[in-house]
């Protein structure tokens, strides 16, 4: 197995970039994440050193915060990427083609600065062995930890192919029905809680993939447009447009008949969805769809694919703080001075968790980038 | 006939203690653990649930058996009603499925455990139970920090181990807990902590395959219900009414 030049940039031009890098040529974005990548540390260091109860917000009263939102919300995104590859490849294969190690990568990295935020959030993560010693079927959470692993094997493998210009159609197909398994994985471990009504729900796997979908398509819409600003333009990215508009109107779909499904039950529990409505239209619907779907529609050039896009992997990231909190919003068993509504603040801690995810995923795909690992036409076919 | 009259005049707890015995010689896999508690007689005084955290050794924050206070009606037609709730030890448990490493299941007896040494911590039980009965421990303490006082980071004795709080690698920290029906007293034949300590008796602990036991002819009434029973949890927690 040939490292430099698949899984790592060439030696050379890594080494080149670096003496770039300290003369101070790296790059702001580089120089940024870099920072942010040591902020977030020093944030996932205080977790592990000074424990839970000293750091991060969570409780009994609010068990999952905003580094399980965060887990969430990278895994959707890795899933996204790789349905925009198989899509892109399905049926725009020339346009695509340039962009398919760059979108798998990107798909690789998501999810496992999606995992990185989960081990900081789990109260024994040492003990992850136990989901080998000690497993249970009946888990939801199980079986995603299954395919979970699946999915990162797949990518894997689909990068190393699309470096080494091999192409499969098995594999192809193979690198979208594990993803497709995975997230409505992750999916069911909160649909399949029955007593929390703001999560229970069968529609949930479903929205996971589309969410996925429309976050992830959005990311590879920000690397197309910056891989084509130079040459093609709006013409070479129009597929991802239409890709965007496709998931923006199923999310839509979803999300409104969730919405109603909520409004319509009386159920202790339900009064969530009451309260949170007009957050949910205005804020849900209306500034994370409706107003990236007109950007699409009236701005067709690169910038408004970017706005569009930067627009939707923001507000996408509040709807999943939204979904994972506000379940708690009721507390099932109120007693002594716990208040009728439960609001929860995320620690700085928990926020630097969300900056090193965010700081993993930037700097290892610009690195990438500016050493030409994605530059497979330079590559002799092995 | 009066549940309670016995020939002998026994105290409550003294027959109680008699079922206990008789259902220790019992093999573990024939006894079903259940509880009772009488709301007409509870005062909301909270004496169970601050015993209870004295004997698991419970940090802030986290209490085995709240006591939940509702008012109901309105001046001048006001009364107050106290609902105590442990863990309900549910015969379908929603923890126990959603738990990826089983580190939480239902024993034989009836009672719904933790194993503290693998449970990573994940708290999917805690959003999967209806009754809030699971807590997690993050690590806080009386003082305020890791020095604890000798209270805080004794041997706490559940489930008959040593465990001690001495640092958020060690569990219990970093794990979810709750109430287990005091499985380390059952075990030497003594009676839950919060039986004992109720000042009015208002709690029942007993053997509900025991058809001679107290409990069983208190559960057995018209006037029983069990909280929340409708999901279908079928909850080990018997209220009377």
């Amino acid at each position: 197995m040939q490292i430099f030049g698949v899984l790592l940039p060439e030696k050379q031009l890594l080494s080149d970039y670096f003496r770039q890098f300290m003369q101070g040529k790296g790059g702001i974005i580089v120089y940024l994440s870099l920072m942010g990548l040591l902020l977030g540390g020093f944030g996932i260091g205080c977790i592990f050193v000074l424990g839970h109860g000293h750091t991060t917000n969570t409780s009994s009263i609010v068990p999952w915060g905003l580094q399980i939102s965060t887990y969430v919300y990278f895994a959707l995104v890795s899933g996204g990427c790789i349905f925009t590859n198989f899509f892109g490849n399905m049926f725009f294969h020339e346009k695509y083609a340039p962009l398919a190690s760059r979108v798998i990568f990107m798909g690789l990295i998501t999810a496992i600065a999606g995992f990185a935020s989960l081990a900081s959030e789990l109260g024994h993560v040492e003990r992850m062995y136990m989901f080998l010693l000690s497993p249970n079927p009946t888990s939801p959470m199980f079986w995603m930890s299954v395919w979970y692993t699946a999915d990162i094997t797949i990518l894997l493998v689909e990068y190393i192919n699309i470096q080494r210009h091999r192409h499969s159609k098995a594999m192809l197909y193979a690198s979208f029905i594990i993803p497709v398994i995975t997230y409505c994985s992750l999916g069911s471990l909160f649909g399949a809680v029955g007593t929390m009504p703001y999560y229970y729900s069968s529609l949930l796997p479903i929205y996971f993939l589309f969410s996925g979908f429309l976050t992830g398509n959005a990311l590879c819409a920000i690397i197309a447009a910056f891989y084509f600003r130079n040459s093609g333009g709006y013409r070479m990215v129009r597929p991802f447009f239409r890709m965007q508009k496709i998931a923006i109107s199923t999310v839509f779909v979803l999300t409104f008949c969730r919405i109603i499904i909520g409004l319509a039950n009386n159920l202790s529990g339900y009064e969530v969805f009451r309260e949170t409505f007009l957050q949910n239209v205005v804020l849900g619907i209306g500034v994370a769809l409706v107003v990236p779907f007109i950007i699409l529609m009236y701005r067709r050039t690169l910038g408004g694919l970017i706005l569009s896009s930067l627009l939707v992997l923001g507000t996408q990231f509040m709807s999943r703080l939204d979904l994972v909190v506000e379940g708690f919003r009721v507390p099932v068993f109120r007693v002594y001075d716990m208040p009728e509504r439960i609001n929860y603040m995320p620690s700085i801690f928990e926020m630097l968790v969300v900056v090193a995810s965010v700081s993993i995923v930037v700097l290892v795909y610009v690195i990438g980038e500016k050493t030409g690992l994605f530059e497979i036409a330079r590559k002799e076919i092995h | 006939m009066d549940t309670f009259a016995h020939k002998d005049h026994k105290d409550i707890l003294e027959i109680m203690h008699e079922d206990l015995q008789r259902a220790l010689k019992k093999p573990r896999n024939q006894r079903r653990w259940g509880m009772a508690i009488d709301l007409k007689k509870c005062i909301g005084c909270h004496a169970c649930t601050t015993g209870c955290m004295s004997e698991n050794l419970t940090p802030p924050d986290i209490h085995y058996r709240p006591v939940k206070e509702e008012e109901i009606g309105e001046f001048p037609n006001v009364s107050m009603r106290f609902l105590p709730r442990p863990c309900m030890q549910c015969d379908a448990p929603t923890c126990t499925s959603v738990c990826p490493v089983t580190a939480t299941y239902k024993r034989d007896d009836g009672i719904v455990v933790i194993d503290y040494k693998k449970c990573i911590g994940c708290r999917y039980c805690l959003v999967a139970c209806p009754y809030g009965a699971r807590s997690t421990d993050v690590g806080h303490f009386y003082t305020g920090d890791m020095k604890g006082q000798t209270y805080e980071v004794e041997n706490s004795g559940e489930y008959g181990k040593t465990f001690k709080r001495k640092s958020h690698w060690h569990s219990p920290i970093g794990n979810a807990r709750k109430c287990h029906f005091c499985i380390h007293r059952i075990e030497k034949g003594e009676l839950t902590r919060c039986t004992t300590t109720c000042l009015g008796h208002a709690t029942y602990f007993g053997d509900l395959n025991d058809p001679q036991s107290l409990i069983v002819k208190l559960v057995s009434k018209l006037n029983v219900f069990r909280y929340k029973e409708e999901l279908g949890t079928k909850p080990s927690v018997f209220y009377i009414v």
